[in-house]
């Protein structure tokens, strides 16, 4: 049962069949409940009118029912379905209504005063039989005991009952059919919005739509929007992975071209071993620097939130350890907790060259400061006492990671990818004099990538 | 000085141990993770270099369990990735420095050169105990401003002796230090080194530099000298 549609149908079917069955078998046992009590009630009305038309016999020793006192006509005609009859303490039968035409069994004992009802099969017929036990004063005021039993034929009772339940269950199936229409069609109209989601993955499948454009009910919007913020990353990821491995075959043509100058040559020569070196260098930074670029992904909405202090703690001890030699007094202030929403490789990465950097070209100092600005701004300034860097050095450093040093290993490179990754991320990096003397890098992280301290 | 290479790449560990070879270090070479730690454990050593991305064991897991044996060798981690977060783990698992694929051999030999310095306590390339004088970069030796003319095999010897100067060295562990295994190691051979090392440093014999402790080795006497 793979859909949800006829895990639905076939729960609701279940429930709802059950459901009615219960129901009816409740509400026919009441009506029954409800039926024999009137049955029993109307037999208790005839034996009260009966009594009423009890009186002395002649000898006044004895009791009988006047017939000319009853007002019951069924009574009167004979095998009409009702019949009463008097017995005596001995059960000698003392009357009978006009009406009895056959011999009924004899009655069981019942305590005075006691209505007995039951049902009773005689002559492959089904009758109510009341019986209720009197005392009365014979003409010497002697109480003498008597059993008054009537019996009503049980068919008409058994065949209102089954039109009862005929027109009980037709009712039922009618209102359970009409009802699984319904909440089929309540189904139907609930998972469409699914079914269009399914047409709306097709069609993005098949490159016609870059995205979900319906709108949808409330719960399954946050669905619907993430899957956009997800498929517009993986659009712009797809787009710089294009753009790097075009730039990178681009880029890896001149050095080839040099290369391929050589191996022409008659002969090699140190200065061409030299050359050799120079485009092999640069081939290497090349694809470094576009291997870098293609892995950063700006992960903005999705992203769970990093703390910035412990990752400076953790590159600041990692450069501790390169830059032990150097013995860099390192001044730093930082708040215990900054949080961040950002990927922590790319926040690593950042962070890992800007520091390298300020390790690398500084005379003996280092200062780091992290502040919490207005409207949740974070911003980080790393200053070092070195030479720092002109106006003109920053652009070609930025303009894809061309060296100033040859010596110091991928010093443009870092920057370049520091400045691909913070644009990605929309940090506004900022480039100055260090009151130190060296170079002031600050990088300003707005409220979409800090995280509120509260 | 004796170095273990850990490197799954065969051509890359064989560069590395040719230039080894070739600065005068005897080097072990494992291409496995669990191999390279079976050498840091069994074979004492000076420096290792431990590729990240080996077979078996990682380099990682490789210098995580040597630093938890309390071996104190310093590491210089090799990685194709440059990314800082590679650069951090390995860092912070205890190497104490990384290249990143492709690198210079130059770039290497200083790494590992400043790596060995700094694990004696020595902070500058030029290893001083006065008058004596030596240049670990250009590998030259003074004396009293005056150059010597050594062999690099007696090169090895001095400098062997000053990184560690004040302490014991036995005989074996300048052999181990000092020779690979397939050569010839008899210690009669370090007797005739030093009987050189010190007519060439002190042929007056008034500096005494070198003192002969009966069974225990050798020790550089010199005073060290940090330079500011």
């Amino acid at each position: 049962m793979q859909s949800i549609k006829s895990r639905l149908t076939f729960v609701s079917m279940i429930v709802l069949v059950l459901f009615m069955i219960l129901t009816a078998i409740a509400l026919e046992r009441a009506v029954v409940k409800r039926a024999l009590q009137a049955e029993e009630d109307k037999l208790q009305v005839l034996i009260y009118s009966l009594l009423a038309a009890v009186d002395r016999n002649q000898t006044g020793m004895s009791i009988t029912v006047s017939d000319d006192r009853l007002f019951e006509s069924s009574l009167m005609t004979i095998d009409s379905g009702l019949y009463a009859m008097l017995y005596n303490t001995n059960k000698d039968e003392l009357w009978r209504s006009r009406s009895t035409s056959i011999r009924f069994p004899g009655v069981s004992v019942v305590a005075l005063g006691d209505w007995q009802f039951s049902s009773q099969e005689f002559a492959q017929k089904t009758y109510f039989q009341l019986v209720f036990a009197i005392q009365w004063p014979d003409i010497k005021d002697k109480l003498q005991r008597y059993d008054v039993v009537v019996w009503r034929e049980a068919s008409d009772y058994f065949q209102q009952l089954d039109r009862f339940r005929q027109t009980l269950w037709a009712w039922l199936i009618v209102t359970t059919v009409l009802l699984l229409v319904l909440m089929y069609l309540v189904m139907m109209w609930s998972l469409r919005p699914l079914k269009i989601v399914g047409r709306e993955i097709k069609a993005i499948e098949d490159r016609k739509q870059s995205g979900f454009e319906h709108s949808y009910p409330r719960e399954i919007t946050p669905l619907t929007e993430n899957l956009n913020i997800l498929l517009g990353r993986e659009q712009y990821r797809q787009q710089r992975y294009r753009n790097a491995m075009d730039d990178l075959a681009h880029s890896l043509k001149t050095p080839l071209a040099v290369l391929s100058g050589i191996s022409d040559a008659e002969k090699s020569s140190r200065i061409d071993m030299a050359t050799l070196r120079e485009q092999v260098d640069r081939m290497n930074q090349i694809v470094s620097y576009q291997l870098q670029k293609a892995s950063n992904i700006a992960g903005l909405q999705i992203s769970k939130p990093i703390d910035l202090t412990q990752i400076i703690k953790k590159i600041l001890a990692a450069m501790e350890k390169v830059y032990r030699d150097k013995s860099v007094q390192v001044e730093s202030s930082l708040p215990p907790t900054i949080m961040l929403r950002m990927d922590e490789s790319d926040c690593l990465e950042v962070i890992g060259n800007l520091l390298d950097n300020a390790f690398k070209y500084c005379r003996g100092k280092v200062v780091i400061v992290v502040d919490r600005g207005d409207n949740e701004e974070i911003q980080l300034t790393i200053e070092d006492d070195g030479q720092g860097l002109r106006q003109q050095q920053v652009e070609k450093i930025l303009n894809r990671g061309t060296r100033l040093d040859e010596t110091s290993e991928g010093q443009g490179i870092g920057l370049a990818v520091v400045a691909d990754i913070v644009n990605s991320y929309k940090i506004e990096m900022a480039f100055g004099r260090s009151v130190l003397g060296g170079l002031r890098i600050t990088l300003l992280f707005k409220q979409s990538v800090s995280v509120s301290a509260g | 000085m004796r170095a273990i290479v850990i490197e799954d790449d065969l051509v890359i560990q064989g560069q590395i141990i040719d230039r080894l070879k070739k600065e005068g270090f005897a080097v072990d070479s494992a291409d496995n993770g669990s191999e390279g730690l079976y050498l840091l454990e069994e074979y004492p050593s000076d420096v290792a270099i431990i590729d990240l991305g080996l077979p078996e064991l990682s380099g990682l897991e490789v210098i995580n369990s040597i630093r938890k044996q309390g071996n104190n060798i310093p590491i210089l981690i090799l990685t194709a990735r440059g990314r800082w977060q590679d650069k951090v783990q390995g860092l912070d698992a205890g190497a104490d420095d990384y290249l990143v694929k492709p690198f210079h051999h130059e770039e290497m030999m200083a790494r590992i050169r400043v790596l060995i310095r700094r694990a004696s306590g020595w902070s500058d390339s030029r290893i001083v105990c006065s008058p004596v004088i030596l240049d670990t970069s250009s590998q030259r030796t003074y004396v009293d401003e005056r150059e010597l003319n050594l062999t690099a095999f007696e090169y090895k010897v001095l400098e062997y002796l000053m990184l560690h100067a004040g302490e014991v060295i036995s005989k074996t562990v300048l052999t181990e230090h000092l020779y690979d295994d397939e050569a010839d190691n008899d210690s009669n051979v370090i007797e005739v080194f030093i009987r050189r090392l010190r007519q060439k440093l002190d042929p007056d014999e008034s500096l005494q530099p070198i003192e002969t402790l009966r069974g225990r080795g050798y020790r550089f006497n010199l005073a060290r000298v940090e330079q500011t």
